[in-house]
């Protein structure tokens, strides 16, 4: 073989050698994965079949627990937290082996909340900018105004000997009087009304809940001192008269901020389950029993 | 001398016996070793660079985190590396200055008045690792404040809701807390409901300074979540409720930088704090 040709090969193989080398050095040097396999990684206080238990979470147990900080704890105290955290892994791993998540129901039930709670964190912890808020007040402009208030005085013509018709007409002759502004306590008398149970001026919502949806849709527009047409419920006939109505006034955005804002998040928070379990149900294979098939939706 | 520094100069010592001067033939046949002992010695100082700082960075994690601030060689490291990774995560919120922002309900962490806890390193990284109503199962999520003048106030368990009359009653009771009050009657009732019917009292205290193992706020000073502690602003708060949430970073950063930045906002704070206590005392 020629000099030249020898001293080349020479050369080239010394290169590769030396590339080689250093590829090698540099892994060791900078990759701890490749070097510390076995040993416990400085933010870990131990692991367990290789799951690591945070040193911050054995701190914050051993706080909780001693009700000491870290520095005023004794060894004792801190092996004894040490090794019940252990006994936590490795009984937690147990229960993963024994597949409670298949059979114990509160651990299903923890699994669901968390994994809901999961799926949505994204949205929980986002801050949207000011643009996204507005363009979402714009488009649910309807819903932000003040809070109305309203006070009522909910009276019941309910005579049981009294037919319906006379009952609604009692009702009418009753409301007819309030309108032409007889003293409340003469018709009170004079018509025989009893009165439901009076309260303090309640929001709306909670005016709706005692009136009933009926009665409630019956007087929400009414102005201060008016008087509703008679409504007929199962208990009688009512007349309401309007002490106060305090309406709705529609909030600008800088009022509405702090609303807007949960109500985005819920909004982006609702989409985002949604579109989760749909990807969840494309990707499965759910078979409904045949008696149920046809009508199940999803 | 380290075993990985004598191993280099030894490595550096046979690349030189290598190349060096034996007559022009043979050094410029040899030319070529000139750049791989370049980047053999740079390696080297990489590798030298590296392990300083993983030391550093395993002695951060395995010390007390309580005990850091008495350690100036470490606390510096710590917010060499804290500051900038707040400035690139935790900034868009709580803002480059920590200050937060009352109009988003985030709070300042440069004034040492802590939702949380009371500021301790440790404290702070559990915040930082888990997040705060994070759907992580070890974040912080025991409270949020109830929406008063909504149907179902609270999800957790049954609240009932306040009437207009009786809220306005409590922002005219928490007002008064800080300043002369326009109604002592409404502001008597008010306290009536905050400490009874209101179920306020649970959260906040009897004496209305919150409590930090749960995140319910400090009532009777000047610093204020949400707004800026006027009756609207805080009626509006009672009437709507408010829950603020802080993502968790653990599996997201390392978790020295996770302490590194518990470090850092424990510092700023005390800075804060230290500058305050300045002031009351000018």
């Amino acid at each position: 073989m020629p000099d030249d040709l020898r001293s080349t090969r020479a050369m080239l193989l010394a290169a590769a050698g030396a590339l080689t080398g250093l590829g090698i050095a540099g892994y060791g040097l900078f990759t701890a994965a490749g070097t510390t396999t076995h040993a416990v990684p400085p933010e870990d206080v131990a692991l367990v079949n290789q799951r690591p238990i945070l040193r911050s979470d054995f701190i914050n147990q051993l706080q909780a627990e001693t009700g000491l900080k870290f520095s005023e704890s004794t060894e004792a105290d801190r092996l004894k937290v040490l090794d019940e955290m252990v006994r936590e892994e490795l009984l937690v791993q147990r229960g993963l082996e024994l597949d409670f998540a298949e059979t114990d129901q509160s651990t299903r039930n923890a699994l669901v909340s968390t994994v809901t709670q999961q799926v949505t964190v994204s949205i929980t912890t986002d801050q949207p900018s000011e643009d996204q808020l507005r363009d979402f007040y714009e488009s649910h402009k309807a819903q932000y105004a003040t809070d109305g208030t309203m006070l009522v005085r909910n009276f019941i013509v309910s005579g049981r000997s009294a037919g319906q018709q006379d009952r609604l007409d009692v009702a009418r002759r009753a409301a007819q009087a309030l309108r032409t502004g007889q003293p409340l306590e003469r018709v009170v008398a004079q018509y025989g009304l009893t009165e439901a149970k009076r309260n303090d001026e309640d929001y709306y919502f909670a005016a709706k809940y005692r009136l009933g949806d009926a009665l409630f849709a019956a007087v929400r527009d009414l102005g201060d001192g008016e008087v509703s047409a008679p409504v007929t419920l199962p208990d009688g006939v009512h007349i309401v008269l309007m002490v106060r109505n305090a309406k709705p006034v529609p909030q600008g955005y800088a009022a509405s901020r702090t609303q807007v804002f949960s109500d985005y998040r819920s909004f982006a928070q609702q989409r985002v389950l949604d579109e989760t379990m749909a990807f969840l149900r494309h990707r499965s294979s759910i078979l409904i029993a045949a008696d149920y098939a046809g009508r199940y939706r999803p | 001398m380290n075993i990985i520094n004598r191993r280099g100069i030894a490595w550096l010592s046979g690349i030189a016996r290598l190349i060096r001067p034996g007559g022009r033939r043979r050094a410029a046949g040899r030319q070529w070793l000139i750049p791989l002992a370049v980047l053999a010695g740079l390696s080297l100082v990489a590798a030298h660079y590296a392990r300083d700082r993983g030391v550093l960075q395993a002695r951060l994690l395995t010390t007390d985190p309580d005990g850091i601030a008495a350690d100036h060689g470490l606390q510096r490291y710590a917010i060499s590396i804290g500051r900038p990774a707040f400035q690139d995560h935790c900034a868009s919120c709580h803002g480059r200055n920590l200050r937060g922002d009352t109009m988003r309900g985030i709070p300042n962490l440069a004034d040492g008045d802590w939702l949380y806890g009371t500021g301790r390193v440790g404290e702070i990284e559990r915040v930082i690792l888990y997040g705060i109503r994070s759907g992580h199962p070890k974040a912080w999520n025991l409270a949020s404040m109830p929406a008063f003048a909504t149907p179902n106030p609270y999800q957790a368990y049954s609240i009932a809701p306040l009437t207009p009359h009786e809220l306005g009653d409590v922002v005219a009771y928490v007002y008064g807390l800080r300043h002369p009050a326009a109604d002592p009657a409404a502001a008597a009732r008010g306290s009536h409901v905050f400490h009874k019917t209101g179920l306020c009292f649970d959260c906040h205290g009897e004496d209305a300074r919150g409590d930090p193992a749960i995140g319910a706020p400090d009532l009777t000073d000047a610093v204020w979540l949400y707004g800026d502690g006027t009756p609207p602003s805080i009626a509006t708060s009672i009437a709507h409720g408010l829950a603020g949430a802080c993502p968790p970073w653990i599996g997201k950063l390392r978790p020295a930088t996770i302490r590194a930045i518990a470090v850092y906002v424990n510092a700023a704070a005390a800075g804060g704090r230290s500058a305050q206590e300045r002031s009351h005392a000018g």
